[in-house]
């Protein structure tokens, strides 16, 4: 059911704004309309400034949160007050200070050591040279060249007689010294580039080489100690990571806040909003303005044809959890059809055969029901879990129906003989099996046609509903009870259609079919005057027969998904068995470990990657071929201001 | 050696189109699952709490492989390859299970490589619009219809063929 909507205009005076916004995002029940941009400079900077502390928070918060106790994967959300919230902002921003700190100091820690690192390299060449690094600086009359040479420029220097040089380190990547007089400078740097020479500054330290170097590594050990201890520091703070979510989701209730703030009208006195309101929340609403104050005028409308209020989705306990699938698709139209109810049924049925196997059903409706149990979502994740749940149901129901437990036949199981398949089995006749799929196919399509004429019957379209909807569902139908004769014989064994054929039900199909053609031929094309155009409408209506019958093929994915679920199921199983035929008890032992793990986990991964394939497929059956016989999407969701948190949830 | 060809030709062919089907959609799915997954990686960088919808998307060009490798044990299944059921057969099965696997092999091939365009397409538009999400995955199904239509022909083919 699609929720009506009131359109809310509230006029209040101008002080009392900030208290009535407070009420109206504490009840979550109204969605805002902005009134034109009301924007003076003033709330676009106090929001940009909530939402940079927000970001801070979140930053020291990823720092932290490799120290933090994690929840397990599968409990609940936390809740707080929002005043519990609120009251640990201070203390967050404080915390958040100090992590700032410590993450600073071992910025430039690392930094440092980086830079040591790099001296350390830099000096290694120049290890064994005994003269202190500050006096390696051109005197009065001479000059001095530090470099790096190759092999070959070692000799070059060696050979030149009248350059005195002195080499350190490893060759190959030799440190060398040369010191020449000042007037013979030119001519050196000359000679060097002839040979391939590098120049090198040394870092500017104390002491020879070594001794510089002895320094660094002391120094380093300094560091590596003091970032230890701010390691230590910071992973203290991990305890503060819930003070700093619910610091953070207090920020972003008081964002929400400021912008809608901006969604007003004000004027010097009074303020003037607009907005959206369920129907039967219009009490709710007005009960919380009115504990603010008593001095506003409010009033509730029905939306105009121009306006366009958001869908809102309502449904029992069982079908509420399928509207997780409209929201996937698209929301309908305000003034359309809720879809949930009638997909439901369909979307649990066929979910089903896709997947049917009793062990993967089982499986899946328990893993399901436990994360309901324990990890209580809300949203969307609930919804899925719940249609999972069922949809494992489901699948146990279609695993005895088609006699598949975990690949295996439930026969060589109990022990009984040709019990099961209680209905069909889709590996030794698929061709049956294909049939009865088409056949649900058919089902459904008809069913989808069956909602279109009822929406047209509301709408007093009386002709739409009999000549554009009944029509398809008697040539179908018609069509279906036709073939049956035929049809039976591709069962294996054949099925006996005593009382069927006794009743002339085929004959009665036909007759139903072409009456449902003759309503095409003639009725088509009802809004044109001229008869050969209308005639020809109509033939062109009956060619649509061709886009059912790709319709309809389209079912024939739920027997192959079945059918890859059931083989992939019996290969991981053939698998397994081959490894438990080890010769020796050892071996036995051995191979019969090794196989009972690989089963699980292959089956496992089954279990999800088929889920997969249904979950998509039959949502595509839905959306498809379902939903494009009569559903109008076009919606937008509704979106209340209200308390929207990511941590944490606030307790009401 | 010519000789000992001739008199297994059938179980040969056989497992010729065992392989075929397997080398088709693994091969396909392959391709597709790691492109896709390049973009979905390149996506966890920037937002790494879309990492659950990425994956999904990941995944979907992923069942080509899973479809190969069913037609491939069904068809070793029916020729006797597999422990416990060896059977004659005979040339002319030969070639039709080798056929048989034409579909799975050609359909699971292309079908794969072109659903992961569709996936990858799909997670750069969810790290624009998260809420796009089941429109993106529902029409990267749409690509695989046609590897499921691949498997479905080839199992039926498979099952026509009279072995033992």
């Amino acid at each position: 059911m699609i929720v009506a909507m009131k359109r809310l205009t509230l006029v209040g005076i101008r002080e009392e704004e900030p208290a009535i916004l407070k009420a109206l995002q504490k009840a979550g029940a109204v969605e805002l309309i902005s009134l034109g941009d009301h924007d003076d400079g003033e709330s676009a900077r106090k929001l940009g400034e909530a939402s940079e502390r927000i970001a801070r928070l979140s930053d020291s918060l990823s720092a932290i949160r490799p120290y933090a106790k994690k929840p397990g994967v599968l409990a609940p959300e936390r809740q707080e007050s929002l005043e519990k919230l609120q009251g640990d902002v201070a203390l967050a921003e404080q915390t958040h200070q100090k992590i700032q700190a410590i993450l600073e100091e071992r910025k430039g820690l690392l930094a440092r050591r980086e830079k040591n690192a790099a001296a350390y390299a830099a000096l290694l060449p120049w290890q064994e040279l005994s003269t202190p690094i500050e006096k390696l600086k051109d005197g009065k009359h001479t000059k001095v060249f530090l470099g790096l040479v190759d092999g070959a420029g070692e000799t070059a220097l060696l050979q030149n007689e009248s350059l005195a040089a002195e080499f350190y380190g490893v060759p190959g990547n030799r440190g060398a010294l040369l010191v020449c007089h000042k007037e013979d400078a030119r001519q050196t740097a000359a000679f060097l580039k002839t040979i391939n020479w590098t120049d090198v500054t040394l870092p500017e330290l104390s002491g020879t080489p070594e001794e510089a170097m002895l320094a660094l590594e002391r120094e380093d050990m300094a560091l590596e100690k003091r970032l230890i201890e701010l390691e230590t520091e910071l992973s203290a703070f991990g305890v503060s990571a819930p003070v700093l979510e619910n610091a953070a989701d207090a920020l972003r209730v008081e964002q929400e806040g400021m912008s809608a703030e901006t969604q007003l009208e004000k004027g010097a006195v009074v303020f003037h909003l607009e907005g959206w309101v369920r129907e039967d929340e219009v009490e709710k609403v007005e009960k919380a303005v009115a504990a603010v104050t008593d001095a506003y005028y409010s009033e509730y409308r029905d939306p105009l044809p121009e306006e366009n209020p958001p869908t809102v989705l309502q449904n029992d306990k069982f079908n509420t959890p399928f509207e997780f699938l409209i929201d996937l698709y698209s929301l309908p139209d305000p003034r359309g059809i809720d879809a949930t109810p009638y997909m439901t049924p369909f979307y649990i049925i066929l979910f089903g055969i896709m997947l049917s196997d009793t062990g993967y059903g089982l499986v899946l409706a328990l893993g399901a029901w436990l994360l309901l149990k324990l990890k209580k979502p809300t949203g969307g994740m609930k919804g899925l879990a719940t249609i999972l749940l069922w949809g494992g149901v489901s699948t146990m129901v279609w695993g005895v129906l088609v006699g598949s437990f975990f690949g295996l036949d439930f026969d060589a199981i109990f022990g009984t003989k040709d019990m099961f398949p209680l209905l069909i089995d889709p590996t030794a006749n698929p061709v049956g099996m294909l049939l009865f799929c088409l056949l649900l196919g058919v089902i459904h399509l008809c069913a989808g046609h069956l909602i279109k004429m009822k929406m047209c019957l509301e709408e007093k379209d009386w002709q739409s509903a009999v000549f554009d909807n009944l029509s398809w569902v008697l040539i179908l139908m018609g069509l279906v009870l036709a073939a049956m004769p035929v049809a039976a014989g591709f069962f294996d064994p054949p099925l006996r259609l005593g009382w069927f054929t006794a009743l002339h039900l085929n004959t009665v199909g036909l007759v139903l079919a072409l009456l449902g053609m003759a309503m095409v031929v003639l009725f088509k094309g009802r809004d044109k005057k001229n008869p050969i155009s209308r005639l020809a409408s109509g033939f062109g209506g009956i060619y649509n027969i061709t886009s059912y019958v790709s319709d309809i093929l389209s079912y024939a994915r739920l027997l192959a998904l079945g059918i890859a679920t059931g083989y992939l199921a019996m290969v991981f199983n053939t698998l397994c068995s081959m490894l438990m035929g080890g010769g020796s008890l050892i071996g036995k032992i051995v191979g019969f470990l090794i196989a009972v793990v690989l089963l699980v986990a292959l089956h496992l991964f089954s279990v999800a990657i088929n889920t997969l394939g249904s979950f998509v497929h039959c949502a595509r059956l839905q959306y498809v071929e379902f939903f494009g016989k009569f559903y109008e999407a076009g919606g937008k969701a509704f979106r209340p201001l209200k308390y929207r948190t990511r941590h944490v949830q606030i307790s009401k | 050696m010519l000789e000992l060809i001739k008199a297994n030709l059938g179980i040969i062919l056989a497992t010729l189109g065992a392989v075929t089907a397997a080398i088709g959609g693994i091969l396909g799915s392959t391709l597709g699952v790691g492109k896709a997954g390049q973009a979905a990686a390149g996506l966890v960088s920037e937002q790494p709490e879309r990492f659950g919808n990425a994956l999904i998307l990941q995944l979907l060009p992923g069942t080509q492989g899973i479809y190969g490798l069913v037609v491939a044990v069904f068809i070793a299944m029916r020729a006797g390859l597999l422990p416990g059921g060896a059977v004659e057969v005979s040339v002319s099965q030969g070639l039709q299970l080798l056929f048989a696997a034409f579909p799975m092999c050609f359909g699971g091939l292309v079908s794969a490589i072109h659903q992961a365009k569709v996936s990858v397409s799909g997670i750069n538009t969810i790290g624009k619009r998260p809420e796009e999400f089941g429109h993106c995955m529902l029409m990267a199904s749409m690509v695989e219809t046609y590897a499921i239509f691949s498997l479905l022909i080839s199992m039926l083919l498979i099952f026509g063929v009279n072995v033992g």
